[in-house]
């Protein structure tokens, strides 16, 4: 009962969010001057459909749920990583470079594809949390720095050293792997790959890892009340560099298996114009932070934008509806928390009455 | 002496549990009623009621003879009742006098006036003899002054009936004294005092009537030159108390010694000075001292959450000195910390997992880098009952608990490591009587197991009751030292207060 109460609780606010979201999609709707519900109409059938079109959702969210893993993890140890986007690149520039130069079987190159990817995006991450426990530089602002510096440096690779000359048009990407390290699509003719299913064991992992272990409690008390964790013998920045090193690792993967399931080469601007890493931060705070939570908010996002690139094919109605209905959730989701940061001091008045 | 407040059969129902049942109280004006029982007894509930802040399920609130029920806090204020809470509700970075004010600020063309405000304060300070200097910041004002203001603040809202909640909590003893002279001083003045309180003492010094409350009902309402702090106690738990048992001196071994210790940050006053001395098995040694003298410090240094600049602490004869919490736990300590919701409880987690903290990580709770929370449990349940903590389950948040329970809860965990030192920091703070004879015991009981214990309270009577020598902390250095022999409340108050301890006044620094 008390489960169910709280499972109510924690789905209540992030729905109430989506419903006025959804609202504010409306109005935007009808400025543009378009009919409300077969707008809706049609975006349900972009993202869900067909079997084709929701397969392209679920291909949509593996790398926005990949990210949001890694920021729950960060989020629950109060730590703020602001910097999955570089993360992201590093690593899969990284794994795609393995993919192309190193020898070897295709079963092997792309394991080891994937195990670069993770520990670049992990290592990227680390080092500001290092600056962090070295010289206290805050990881909120250089998470944030970081991303340009991630951003622009595998620009430059791929338009110059590693920039693939074969084609005939000079755009800036790697060459293409080939075929035996490519992740396999999980059904013929579409386009979800087995990133999906790593994400999703992903997911089941952090669970279990936030449930069960002695790591995840000492996560878990470190969000909750800092200084009890301290008292309590728990290594603030032990947890902390852990915490960086797999967030930063999540998004080093979702990088790697984008480039080895989805596009099969690095292609500069193509993880960073989607806005993964950014959908993949309110994926998390929308679940607010919980594992399982994360797999439908990132599937629920990723469908947004499925589902507003099929408004665009059909209607009058652009692509940017789904901007907005983002927007408007950011702005009730940090209200929310706003919200709970207010009735927790309210209470904690009332409580000495 | 005629009535003013009169509350008659109150009765509050919480599904099945009664909180209140038949509760009637009548205060009459310039009378001091204090109302004392243990916690959980009913006082918050009733006073809640009074205050409109909870609907009585049944009973009827009298104000000058006529029938009243407040909406809240403000409609009750407008009626001249008004709370002092024992958490004050100030703002730190307004003056003094501006918090006096807030909410009834005098205007003068629809702007702050604040000559006045600083006038209105001042008068009101002077007719009631409180003393506060009105320009000062509120932050910057000692726990003592900020209740003053607190309580001026009721006043300058009008209130002719003004509640006060566990108002000596956070006192220092000589601050004790001076509000048992204002609230005599506010009686005197025609206003009715309602104080909450469960230290007898100051009841038996102030008090004209008092009523006792015990599991929600009045178990005695009586005059205080009729009683005694006995009887109230008697009345209070339902039983006598249990006298603590005389004891054999049994000191062994050398446990913690802390040798010139000082700490300090740079171009500061240190606020550790040169600190040593020694925690012996089989004994338990008291640090008096007014807080904000160095204690809290000590206890950081000691227990790895502070650095500290030079000396040394050794722990069993292992260096400890600024190493990690954990290894200084796994050396042999267990730390009950002397703010509970600051370091000692995560309040949005379960009451399991705060008891699990510092256990999280032990071979005998864990395989592998699993938690063993089933094991874990039977511990944990032990705990609640030994302790008598009251929860619904193990399940329930922590901050569901009330004060004393999750003291009892930390008290319970920390001893549950049975590590040979035991930092005690305030360990019966906000507990009731009963509560406080378990956590007495318990101590004991450890020490005469030939652990060590040091003790930190602010609490006089529990160091006096407890301790087998008795350090005075001032100024961040230590003053002096008695034997549980020497020691009397005036010897220490004495040398808290950076006399010598001789008689002299002069201070120490």
């Amino acid at each position: 009962m008390e489960a169910l109460k709280q499972l109510r609780n924690s789905l209540l606010q992030p729905l109430i969010a989506t419903a006025i979201g959804l609202a504010a999609g409306a109005v935007f709707i009808s400025i543009v001057g378009a009919s409300i519900t077969e707008t809706y109409q049609q975006m349900w059938n972009g993202a869900f459909g067909s079997f084709y079109f929701f397969m392209s959702t679920l291909a949509r969210s593996t790398p926005i749920l990949l990210i949001a893993l890694g920021l729950a993890m960060a989020f629950r140890a109060g730590v703020f990583n602001m910097g999955a986007e570089g993360q992201m690149v590093l690593g899969a520039l990284s794994a795609a470079l393995v993919a192309l130069y190193m020898p070897g079987a295709g079963v092997i190159k792309l394991l080891a594809a994937l195990i670069t990817g993770i520990v670049v995006g992990g290592l990227w991450s680390l080092l500001a949390g290092v600056l962090e426990a070295k010289f206290k530089i805050q990881l909120l602002i250089s998470t944030l720095l970081f991303n340009y510096i991630a951003v622009l440096f595998t620009s430059y690779l791929v338009s110059d050293p590693f920039q693939d000359k074969s084609g005939s048009a000079a755009l800036a990407q790697t060459a293409m792997l080939e075929k035996s390290v490519w992740l396999p699509k999980l059904f013929p003719g579409m386009t979800l790959h087995a990133g999906f299913v790593i994400a999703i064991v992903a997911a089941v992992g952090l669970f279990l890892l936030f449930r069960f272990t002695s790591f995840g409690y000492e996560v878990k008390m470190l969000g909750s009340n800092p200084f009890f964790a301290l008292y309590g013998g728990v290594s603030q920045k032990r947890v902390m560099l852990i915490s960086m090193f797999v967030s930063g690792g999540f998004a080093g993967l979702a990088g790697t298996v984008e480039v080895l399931g989805a596009q099969y080469r690095f292609v500069d601007g193509a993880l960073t114009m989607p806005g993964y890493a950014w959908t993949g931060l309110m994926a998390a705070l929308l679940a607010n932070s919980n594992p399982i939570g994360v797999i439908f908010a990132s599937i629920f996002l990723a469908a947004l934008q499925t589902g507003a690139m099929g408004v665009e094919r059909n209607t009058e109605v652009p692509l940017e509806l789904a901007s907005v209905i983002q927007a408007v959730l950011i702005l009730f989701i940090s209200a929310r928390f706003t919200y709970a940061w207010w009735k927790k001091r309210k209470q904690g008045r009332e409580s000495h009455a | 002496m005629s009535v003013r407040l009169e509350m008659k059969n109150m009765t509050k129902r919480y599904g099945q549990f009664l909180a209140n049942e038949g509760v009637s109280i009548a205060v009459g004006a310039g009378e001091v009623h204090a109302i004392v029982g243990e916690n959980g007894a009913g006082k918050t509930t009733l006073m809640r009621m009074l205050y409109g802040m909870e609907e009585p399920t049944s009973g009827e609130i009298l104000l000058d003879g006529k029938p009243v029920s407040f909406r809240g806090p403000d409609d009750a204020i407008r009626h001249g009742v008004g709370m002092v809470h024992q958490h004050f509700m100030l703002f730190p970075d307004f003056t003094v006098a501006e918090n006096i004010v807030i909410g009834y600020e005098p205007k003068r063309g629809g702007f702050f006036d604040r000559a006045k405000a600083m006038a209105d304060a001042t008068a009101l300070a002077e007719r009631y003899r409180i003393p506060v200097s009105p320009t000062a910041v509120l932050g910057e004002c000692s726990i003592g002054e900020q209740q003053r203001v607190e309580i001026l603040k009721v006043l300058y809202q009008g209130a002719e009936i003004i509640i006060l909640d566990e108002p000596t909590a956070v006192l220092t003893p000589m601050e004790v004294s001076e509000l048992l002279a204002t609230i005599r001083t506010l009686a005197e003045a025609g206003k009715s005092i309602l104080l909450i309180t469960h230290k007898l003492q100051e009841v038996m010094e102030v008090a004209d009537r008092i009523t006792v409350l015990r599991g929600g009902k009045v178990t005695g309402a009586v005059a205080a030159k009729d009683t005694s702090a006995e009887e109230l106690a008697r009345l209070m738990v339902g039983r006598d108390l249990e006298q603590l048992s005389e004891r054999t001196e049994q000191r062994g071994e050398p446990l913690l010694v802390v040798h010139q210790v000082t700490m300090q940050e740079k171009k500061k006053k240190p606020v550790l000075d040169q600190v040593s001395f020694a925690v012996h098995h089989g004994e338990i040694v008291g640090i008096a001292g007014v807080s904000g003298n160095g204690q809290s410090e000590l206890l950081q240094a000691i227990s790895g959450l502070a650095a500290v600049q030079s000396g040394t602490i050794r722990l069993k004869d292992t260096d400890v000195t600024n190493r990690t919490v954990a290894l200084i736990r796994e050396t042999g300590l267990a730390h009950i910390p002397e703010d509970r919701y600051f370091w000692g409880a995560a309040k949005e987690e379960t009451v399991a997992e705060n008891a699990l903290m510092g256990y999280h990580r032990l071979p005998a709770f864990s395989r592998g880098i699993i938690i063993q929370r089933k094991w874990f449990h039977h511990l944990v349940a032990a705990w609640i009952e030994r302790f008598a903590i009251k929860t619904s389950s193990a399940h329930e948040k922590a901050g569901n608990l009330s004060g004393g329970n999750l003291q009892k809860l930390i008290v319970a965990r920390e001893m549950g490591r049975e590590t040979p030192l035991l930092l005690a920091a305030e360990p019966t703070r906000g507990v009731d009587i009963g509560a406080m004879e378990t956590i007495h015991q318990a101590l004991l009981e450890k020490r005469n197991k030939g652990d060590g214990i040091l003790l930190v309270s602010s609490e006089l009577s529990e160091i006096l009751a407890l301790s087998d020598r008795i350090l005075v902390m001032f100024e961040g250095r230590i003053v002096g030292e008695l034997s549980r022999a020497e020691a009397t409340e005036e010897k220490i108050s004495m040398l808290m207060a950076g006399g010598r301890g001789d008689g002299s006044t002069q201070a120490t620094a």
